[in-house]
């Protein structure tokens, strides 16, 4: 009501304190619309409110809690990015993800960065090789079983190899800084990662579930199944990935949760 | 051979335990052992060690052999038995009291030094003068050596300096391949024991001796030549390295990262807990399977406990070896397992005397 005190009479400019129907100097009528203004932010005469990302953990320097309405066409997230920056951040490209909208749907887009976008999955979710995903404070990268090798050499020696078991796919840890950890070779259909009776064991990740998830192969496809862990699994997305309300998506060491208001 | 007395399996000399029942078995067998014993050097009999040799009856035809390679001991020119000798109750044949010290010498076999006669071992090279002459118990009298090179196996060739004792799968010795003193190469292509191991190479492996001691040769071999590594001492490992647990092939990867990309950003990935690289199982010429970091307190292999576990494999031990670091090298050692760690020879490697090798599907000891 502060820009209502402050109308200016059109006919002769004097100033109408709010509340006044006429001018008190003239007697000209004030119109309606200026004795119900109320504050509007810059933003909202844009576009109406759509969707907005609250940081749930992330970068020191901007703090958690923070949320961002997404009002705009394009929301660029990145350690050099304006719209949404995490500048301490060093996981993330300059130019990491963007927050953009198809027509009523939000939709995130990996913009090539180095490390890449994950969301949480709901149950299970499709993968294939080649696939990120993470649990807990672990990364993992699904791989292809290498070519059996075994046949004997032109001189017909036989090369002598660790027993083999037979393996539809691999399960590999990824380190920071890109070295390769623990590999495990499925050993029937599946891999299971968890914090103790796993395939693979985090006994000291705090943030990984007894028995967390697994990938499995049913038929010629992959998996990936969340076993209801605490904080959830993610995986990495390929290109572009449409949001709904109450995604949770990792970009880097931040947390974000996504809510849709319209 | 010791036979048990418990369960009545034979087991080797140097067990301390039955194999097949657990129960302790005598120190020091005063039993003779076979005539097994290895040639000497050279193939032929100190002539030294005749000297004060109290003449052997002749009618020992497991001895006459034997003796008919010393010159200066007269034989019945009869022909002899050319059987498999017969262990000889040679106690009762020596007189039990051993020579005063050094009143008489005989030289060594290895480096020749004249050695006093109630010595067991060299002086000067520290050579087992007793296990080469004839394998029996200290307290022999120097007699007994007259019929050390009492071989009554299958004749050896005369220049054999060596010998290849195959360890059959059950423990007990088998078949035994000559070295000679020159180079030895052995491989499927040089036939013999070697020719149906389809896990050999035409040309495996050549064994030479540089001075006293025996040297392997891995002549590129696609599945290389094993030493098994002595418990409770420590090998360093480099990047590549490759060893072997009961049936596993497992290889030692320096930790390698990729470069940083160029806009700053740094790989995002697991927490990286300082490791020292890797242990990768080989499931092929190149490829590699379960693997597993090594972080900086080391890990423990083992069929039921450490680190790294290998249920299904029952030729790993309960706890087999253990990988660690020291300042900053990284170190493999056999914790005392049943059937030892086998660390393959990058090119060439020195075999001591008794030192376990594994070509091909094959266990052999060095013997010399």
């Amino acid at each position: 009501m502060e820009q209502a005190r402050n109308y200016v009479c059109t006919e002769c400019a004097s100033a109408v304190p709010s509340g006044h129907k006429f001018c008190g100097a003239c007697g000209a009528g004030v119109p309606n619309e200026a004795q119900t203004l109320e504050t509007l932010f810059f933003g909202a005469l844009q576009m109406p409110g759509k969707a907005r990302l609250i940081v749930v953990r992330g970068d020191e320097a901007m703090g958690e809690g923070l949320s961002y309405l997404l009002q705009a066409t394009e929301h660029v997230a990145g350690r050099e990015a304006d719209q949404i920056p995490f500048p301490s951040d060093n996981w993330l490209s300059p130019a990491h993800a963007n927050f953009l909208y198809r027509g009523e749907k939000l939709v995130v887009r990996d913009e090539g960065s180095l490390n890449g976008v994950y969301i949480r999955i709901r149950g299970a979710s499709p993968v294939q090789i080649g696939d990120h995903f993470m649990c807990g404070q672990q990364l993992f990268r699904i791989d292809a079983t290498p070519k059996d090798t075994s046949g004997p050499e032109a001189d017909q020696t036989h090369f002598y190899s660790s027993p083999r078991r037979p393996s539809a796919f691999r399960v590999t840890q990824v380190l920071e800084g890109g070295m390769d950890g623990i590999v495990c070779c499925a050993h029937e259909q599946s891999v299971q990662i968890g914090r103790e009776d796993c395939d693979i064991n985090f006994p000291d990740d705090v943030h990984m579930s007894p028995r967390h998830a697994r990938v499995e192969m049913s038929g010629e496809s992959l998996e990936l199944v969340d076993e209801n862990s605490q904080n959830g699994t993610y995986v990495r997305i390929r290109g572009e990935r449409e949001l709904s309300h109450g995604d949770y998506l990792f970009l880097g060491r931040n947390l974000l949760r996504v809510e849709v208001t319209a | 051979m010791i036979v048990c007395s418990r369960c009545s399996k034979e087991n080797q000399d140097h067990y301390k335990f039955c194999l097949g029942c657990g129960a302790e078995l005598p120190r020091q067998s005063s039993k003779p052992r076979s005539f097994s014993a290895p040639t000497p050097p050279g193939g032929t009999p100190s002539q030294g060690r005749t000297t004060n040799a109290p003449q052997v009856p002749q009618a020992q035809a497991g001895r006459a052999e034997a003796l008919a390679s010393a010159p200066q001991l007269e034989l019945d020119p009869a022909p002899v038995e050319p059987a498999r000798a017969k262990p000889v109750a040679v106690e009762d044949l020596l007189p039990p009291e051993l020579a005063p010290l050094g009143e008489e010498t005989s030289p060594c076999p290895h480096c020749g030094s004249q050695v006093p006669e109630n010595f067991r071992f060299c002086h000067v090279c520290g050579d087992d003068l007793h296990a080469e002459a004839s394998g029996e118990a200290f307290g022999d009298a120097p007699a007994e050596r007259v019929s050390a090179p009492a071989v009554a196996d299958a004749p050896q060739p005369a220049a054999a300096r060596a010998r290849l004792v195959l360890i059959q799968p059950d423990g007990s010795e088998g078949e035994s391949f000559p070295l000679s003193g020159g180079r030895t190469l052995i491989g499927r292509g040089t036939g013999g024991i070697f020719a149906n191991d389809a896990y050999l190479s035409p040309e495996h492996a050549e064994f030479r001796f540089e001075g006293d001691q025996l040297v392997v040769k891995d002549m590129e071999s696609l599945n290389g030549v094993y030493i098994r590594i002595e418990p409770e001492v420590p090998i360093e490992l480099f990047d590549g390295s490759i060893f072997r647990v009961g049936q596993e092939i497992l290889r030692f990867e320096a930790p390698v990262a990729p470069d940083p990309a160029a806009d700053g950003t740094q790989y995002m990935g697991s927490p990286h807990r300082g490791y020292l690289g890797r242990i990768a199982l080989m499931i092929g010429r190149e490829s590699t399977g379960n693997s597993y970091p090594i972080p900086p307190q080391g890990i423990h292999l083992g069929r039921e406990r450490g680190d790294v576990v290998f249920p299904e494999d029952g030729y790993v031990s309960g706890l087999h070896c253990r990988v660690n670091s020291e300042v900053g090298h990284v170190f493999l050692t056999d914790v005392g397992s049943s059937n030892g760690t086998f660390v393959r020879v990058s090119n060439e490697s020195y075999v001591p005397q008794g030192t376990f090798v594994l070509i091909g599907q094959q266990l052999f000891r060095a013997e010399y």
